[in-house]
């Protein structure tokens, strides 16, 4: 059918016709997509502070205006444990992914047997599944784990499991993350050494400069795009925290609110506790939170680039 | 936003991840007296740490495929690199008693359709992003590059509060009567296609030649039939890195699936080791199984296709 019509065109229709027609079926092509990002992206913005703005639970209530925003205001366990956390999960994990993912970038990059199998290795844990992780990650950190046998072995004893103790649940979280995190960091910081001119590096070789040298002098300036590039994704994505949380302390972000972040006290509010009006409000606050960070990024570096 | 703000896809390194060997980081000298020896130690010393390292990072995953042949006995029984009586009860348990076989067959099963859905939707998409002339085109694209600043917190509660209200009134005007949409049926339609499949789809075609599709105009073919015929068979690795992506992506998530599916027969690998995890805590054969069931295909699809995962990161680095 498609020949026949087109056929017609060639035959009958001039310039004009034939614009529209490839504009009608660019239309017809793109129209699903556009339908579906209008319903499930544009329209929740305007809905979410739609839904904020009432006394929302299983049924919709009465308008209450900014009531739910004063309510968060005042929730000293949203700001002193999610928002706390998540900001201390953000401010740690940021610059020891980053540190890392750079460090097995650097490695990775240098011409060495088996790269392709390093590079690899090193970036697995990021694609594996993050329950199945953190559910590794438990076993191994559990009071009589692989973990606490091996300081045994070298001294020092530690009794308890560290997702369960309120002290070192986020710490032990924050290593984990940073590990499974570094593989991405690394590919990342791959293609940003990757356009690094190698002249650069045999004018180094030929002035003496060993390997720290360079690497201090010459790659870590250059990679400034690149470091610019990394933070922005890793910042954004570490507000976010969800996962990690959810499955090592449950829904409530055990133990006693230690590993409870902002995303994950949305969810406990919204659909645990099935306040949607309130969770609405907190999902709006979170997001001109984060919205603002990313502007602010913009402003303050450009354009992020990987290279 | 414009899509010039947007990381392009690390080409180089796809590359150098799949081609082993080629000489290309840092210049070594070499022909000077005594830098030789420095060089071979310093050679060794690299190599025990990368290997070091490399098992470092392996060693979780290694330690939990362990566990998973141990008896619940041997768990406790201290320290063993292998187990002590190998069985596959771990994983008989699992899949029988703890209903992983259902739960890999949900992750399946969602996976599939979004990773197929994704696939139509944005090729056809991109196509017309990349190809087709019509006005408002850029401020539509940029529309849906703008949905990746939108987080997922914020349209939890709108989402939610659509799927159970307004979704299933419209499927009923159409025939479709008493649908739920707080199930598997919610977080595949929320996932159809996403701007991310979208961006990498277009931009492949913007890299196919012009030349092709003018000779299939020449045969007076319509534009679906030169989407169907000339462009779709040269996307390949666009239509692979897109797939992989997705399949991954949607095997692993965790968030809308916690969200949306509450009837345990609906659960997927992660909401069914959340589950396992909060109501067994010191099960940890099965537990370790049912981790290897979840890490395993990706791990097949990794081996295979490791290229196109790259493809991956960059678009990660688009999310935000």
């Amino acid at each position: 059918m498609a020949v026949a019509v087109a056929k017609r065109r060639r035959v009958g229709g001039g310039l004009g016709s034939e614009r529209t027609r490839e504009a009608l079926v660019g239309y017809g092509f793109v129209a699903v997509p556009m339908a579906f990002f209008l319903l499930f992206f544009i329209f929740p913005i305007g809905y979410a502070f739609y839904i904020s703005r009432y006394d929302w639970q299983i049924f919709k209530g009465p308008f209450v205006g900014w009531d739910n925003y004063r309510t968060l205001y005042h929730d000293s366990v949203f700001w002193r444990h999610a928002v706390r956390n998540t900001l201390v999960y953000t401010a740690t994990v940021v610059p020891l992914q980053m540190a890392l993912g750079l460090a097995l970038a650097v490695v990775v990059n240098q011409a060495i047997r088996f790269r392709t199998f390093f590079r690899a290795a090193f970036y697995f844990p990021s694609l594996a599944a993050s329950a199945a992780v953190a559910a590794i990650a438990t076993y191994i950190l559990a009071s009589d784990g692989l973990f606490n046998t091996i300081l045994d072995h070298l001294g020092y004893h530690h009794n308890n499991a560290w997702f369960a103790q309120q002290s070192t649940a986020l710490p032990a979280i924050i290593g984990l993350n940073a590990w499974t995190t570094s593989g991405t960091i690394m590919i990342f910081y791959l293609a940003a050494l990757q356009a690094i001119p190698i002249d650069v590096y045999e004018a180094a070789a030929i002035d003496g400069a060993g390997a720290w040298r360079t690497f201090r002098k010459i790659t870590f300036p250059l990679l400034k795009p690149g470091h610019f590039f990394v933070a922005v994704v890793s910042i954004i994505g570490a507000l976010q925290m969800f996962d990690q949380s959810f499955l090592i302390g449950g829904a409530s972000g055990g133990p006693n609110y230690s590993t409870l972040t902002t995303v994950l006290y949305l969810y406990n509010q919204a659909i645990a506790n099935i306040k949607f009006g309130y969770g609405a409000a907190v999902g709006v606050v979170l997001f001109a939170f984060i919205f603002t960070v990313t502007v602010i990024q913009r402003l303050l570096f450009g354009k992020a680039e990987v290279a | 936003m414009s899509t010039e703000e947007l990381p392009p896809v690390p080409r180089v390194a796809a590359e150098e991840l799949a081609l082993e060997g080629l000489a290309q980081g840092t210049a070594a000298p070499t022909g000077i007296p005594g830098r030789e020896r420095v060089e071979r130690i310093r050679t060794v010393v690299v190599y025990f740490i990368l290997f070091a390292v490399a098992l470092l990072f392996a060693i979780p995953f290694l330690w939990s495929v362990s566990t998973s042949f141990r008896t619940i006995a041997d768990t406790v029984a201290g320290f063993s690199l292998l187990p002590r009586h190998w069985t596959t009860s771990g994983y008989h348990e699992a899949f029988h008693t703890f209903n992983f076989g259902r739960y890999a067959l949900n992750s399946a099963i969602i996976a599939g359709a979004v990773t197929l859905s994704n696939l139509v939707l944005a090729s056809i998409g991109g196509y017309a992003f990349a190809r087709l002339k019509f006005p408002g085109r850029e401020v539509l694209f940029m529309l849906v590059l703008g949905t990746l600043m939108i987080p997922d917190q914020l349209r939890l509660v709108p989402i939610y509060l659509m799927l159970v209200n307004w979704i299933p009134a419209w499927v009923g005007h159409l025939g479709w009567h008493d649908a739920s949409f707080i199930n598997r049926n919610g977080v595949i339609l929320i996932q159809l296609v996403s701007a991310t499949s979208l961006f990498l789809m277009r931009q492949y075609f913007l890299t196919i030649p012009r030349d092709l599709e003018e000779a299939a105009k020449l045969d007076a073919a319509g534009y679906f039939k030169t989407y169907r015929k000339v462009m779709l068979p040269l996307a390949g690795p666009a239509l692979a890195a897109v797939g992989i992506l997705m399949f991954q992506g949607t095997w692993n998530a965790l968030f809308w699936p916690a969200v949306l599916l509450q009837d345990k027969s609906e659960f997927t690998i992660p909401i069914g080791i959340a589950a396992f995890h909060s109501a067994y805590l010191t099960m940890w054969p099965p537990l370790m199984a049912a981790s290897v069931i979840a890490i395993l295909p990706i791990l097949l699809i990794f081996v295979v296709f490791q290229r196109y995962f790259v493809a991956g990161v960059a678009s990660a680095g688009v999310k935000g």
